[in-house]
């Protein structure tokens, strides 16, 4: 293979993944999409082509045969900042959050459509460029904050006495995104542009609503919130000190 | 009756033991008795009968009818024998001096009439009776010190009176041993030190075999596989330990079973899985907008079957466990994902209510029945309620309900109330079966019950925790 230089416009993707019956449909969508696509039939093809190209963002099967994606994804996340897809093949939590906490990006379950995959794509290259909104960080397991702990893995809320206290899938996003941004100001569209990147059908509801939901979940005196705060003609901003654990 | 019978192991063998130790003591006692009844005969019959004899010859050349004169022979103490052998204290009356109203001893009768015809005495009625000593009678004080002392002590006094045909009445009166009574109170003595001296080692040789038993039926009970409890101890005697060790073996066993299970069902999800993702991406392709929205909704359908079953048959090891959960905002996060998805479904806001259960399975649970509303009712309203026993979840509806010869069966997996299987209404069935097994799980119970004004309430009844 030679060497191609980047083309800016068309971001270059790293499709891994060891069924062909997948793989290559898959490509062949993504490029109509308009992504320029590699492809890798396990870790060590996907190694090889991470050296040989500028990768802008990886789709990474979780299930592989010998090196899984898990660990290939560890690896890229310690050597480079390229964001990463992963496929999980199980709609098991653990590997989910294992993969979160492993530092990729977004997962879609098997078996996906290929227009979410797109959009979630577009979505992740589009916070990257909004200017480094992106967790460099890993996933923590959990956030604690005035006195709740958000678990990512069970997206679970916990309260001071370890009762968790369950929300709704558009709460969940809201309140994570609010958690991994302490005292940043978001705006209504941030914020349907962050929560709308992992589930995108399940949220379509007015911001606004689900934030006085979950005020009605957190605050102690809702109608006089002091943790979900609203920032004048701006949108909301999450006034705690919040702590990973 | 049979609340007094012991049920524990060694309660039986206690009480086994001792209904064979007083049975045993019985069969002594009965022996003993009747050595008893013969070394009387020969202590008090036979020198009371070689009285009568020495007497009723005596009386043969009458020296004295006057009684007085054959009882003051011998007044002499510590020397009875002899002087009963010599006849001491017969009196001779001319009529029955016994009072009729005590019972007579035919027994002693019996002895004594053999003894005195034996000894070539004539006689006519014999009479005996044993009455019991008071000991505060008048007659006592009189006698002389040892013999009333004698009288007290063995308590009875056996009064005998013999006809002698044509003559009069030979009367005696000797002191008779009450030994049943004593017996009686020996025996239970005995049984006491018996009871005493072998119930405790079987008490505690029964507890050290039932004790092993009864921690191996608790662990038995509480058997979860894959909560990876520790094998039972194996104590006990060698048999005891032999069925606890065969015990943690067959654990062992059904775990790596199920977790063989567990790879196999992984294994099968991935395989079925890998195509329909395959075709899932390859639907991309269909020109058809409609052709491939129904494609893709066939597919996310038999996703859907293939999750169900997948958890169905996982359910006897769920991997989550139960934690502390607000059941009310564990209810409201499902209503709302349902409301977000622009369902009409609606819940009564709930006080928060402190549940410990596995939240995702739970969750599961209440999705599915509200799903069943939503599917066959358009919409569903979710109401909680509680008392101090038991929490019941409600999903009502106003749809069609269901003919009450098949509110049971609707549970059984695969079932599904319309006959033609139609798809649009999409699931295998599968719904009810697993929402059963995940609130069994948690120890609760579903019942399905068919509304007045049409309708059905699906209720899920958990016991508070």
């Amino acid at each position: 293979m030679t060497y191609e230089p980047d083309m800016s416009d068309t971001p270059h993707l790293l499709l891994v993944e060891d069924e062909r019956s997948i793989r290559e449909p898959l490509a062949q969508y993504l490029t109509k999409q308009g992504f320029r696509i590699t492809q890798a039939g396990d870790a060590e093809g996907a190694r090889a082509r991470m050296a040989a190209y500028a990768i802008d963002l990886v789709v990474l099967d979780i299930m592989m045969p010998g090196e899984d994606g898990l660990s290939l994804c560890r690896h890229i996340r310690e050597t480079s900042d390229t964001p990463v897809i992963l496929l999980t093949a199980r709609g098991e939590e653990t590997d989910r959050i294992v993969g979160l906490e492993m530092g990729a990006d977004d997962y879609v379950v098997k078996p996906f459509s290929p227009r979410e995959l797109a959009a979630r794509i577009k979505v992740v290259l589009r916070r990257l460029q909004a200017g480094g909104t992106r967790q460099h960080a890993p996933e923590a397991s959990s956030y604690a904050f005035a006195g709740w702990v958000l678990k990512t893995g069970e997206r679970a809320l916990v309260d001071r006495e370890g009762v968790s206290v369950a929300l709704s899938t558009g709460e969940y996003s809201l309140l994570h995104a609010l958690v991994t941004r302490p005292r940043a100001v978001l705006t209504r569209d941030q914020l349907l542009d962050l929560t709308q990147g992992r589930e995108a059908a399940a949220f379509d509801r007015a911001i606004d609503n689900q934030v006085s939901r979950l005020r009605k979940k957190i605050e102690p005196d809702p109608k006089n919130p002091a943790i979900i705060k609203t920032v004048w003609g701006g949108g909301y901003t999450l006034a705690a000190e919040v702590t990973r654990l | 009756m049979t609340r007094l019978f012991p049920r524990s192991l060694p309660g039986q063998i206690a009480l086994l033991v001792a209904i064979a130790l007083f049975v045993a003591q019985a069969i002594n006692f009965g022996l003993l008795v009747r050595e008893r009844q013969s070394a009387r005969f020969a202590q008090v019959i036979v020198p009371t009968v070689t009285r009568l004899i020495d007497a009723a010859e005596r009386l043969g050349t009458p020296v004295n009818p006057r009684p007085d004169t054959l009882v003051g022979a011998d007044r002499r103490e510590g020397r009875e024998n002899r002087r009963l052998m010599r006849g001491g204290r017969v009196d001779f009356v001319p009529a029955n001096p016994v009072p009729a109203e005590l019972g007579r001893r035919s027994d002693i009768e019996r002895d004594l009439r053999r003894g005195l015809t034996d000894g070539g005495v004539p006689v006519g009625q014999v009479i005996a009776v044993v009455r019991p000593i008071d000991a505060s009678r008048p007659l006592l004080k009189r006698m002389d010190p040892a013999r009333a002392d004698r009288m007290r002590r063995l308590g009875a006094e056996l009064m005998i009176a013999v006809e002698l045909p044509g003559k009069g009445w030979l009367s005696l009166s000797s002191a008779w041993p009450r030994s049943e009574r004593n017996l009686i109170w020996q025996l239970l003595a005995q049984t006491l030190i018996l009871y005493i001296v072998v119930l405790l080692p079987v008490l505690w040789a029964g507890n050290r075999i039932a004790r092993p038993l009864r921690k191996l039926a608790v662990a038995a009970r509480a058997f979860h596989p894959g909560d990876d409890a520790d094998p039972v101890e194996e104590s006990g005697p060698s048999d005891v330990r032999a069925v606890i060790a065969a015990y943690n073996a067959l654990s062992t066993r059904v775990t790596a079973m199920l977790d063989e299970k567990d790879r196999m069902l992984g294994a099968i999800g991935h395989d079925l899985r890998t195509p329909l993702a395959a075709l899932r991406v390859r639907i991309e392709s269909v020109e058809d907008d409609e052709d491939r929205a129904r494609m893709a909704d066939t597919i996310d359908e038999m996703n859907h079957t293939l999750d169900d079953i997948l958890s169905l048959a996982r359910l006897g090891r769920p991997s989550e466990p139960a934690t502390d959960v607000d059941l009310s905002a564990l209810i409201d996060a499902v209503v709302e994902d349902f409301r977000d998805l622009d369902q009409d479904v609606s819940f009564e806001e709930a006080p928060r209510l402190r549940m410990h259960l596995r939240p995702t399975l739970m969750r599961r649970a209440v999705r599915n029945l509200i799903e069943n509303a939503v599917k066959y009712a358009g919409a569903t309203e979710v109401r909680l309620r509680s008392d101090d026993k038991s929490v019941r979840i409600e999903v009502c509806d106003r749809g069609p309900g269901i003919p009450p010869e098949k509110l049971e069966k609707v549970f059984d997996p695969f079932t599904r109330l319309e006959e033609s299987r139609n798809r649009e209404t999409g699931g295998a069935g599968l719904g009810l079966a697993l929402a059963r097994a995940i609130v069994r799980d948690a120890s609760g119970e579903i019942s399905l019950v068919n509304r007045e004004g049409g309708g059905l309430v699906a209720t899920i009844t958990l016991p508070r925790t």
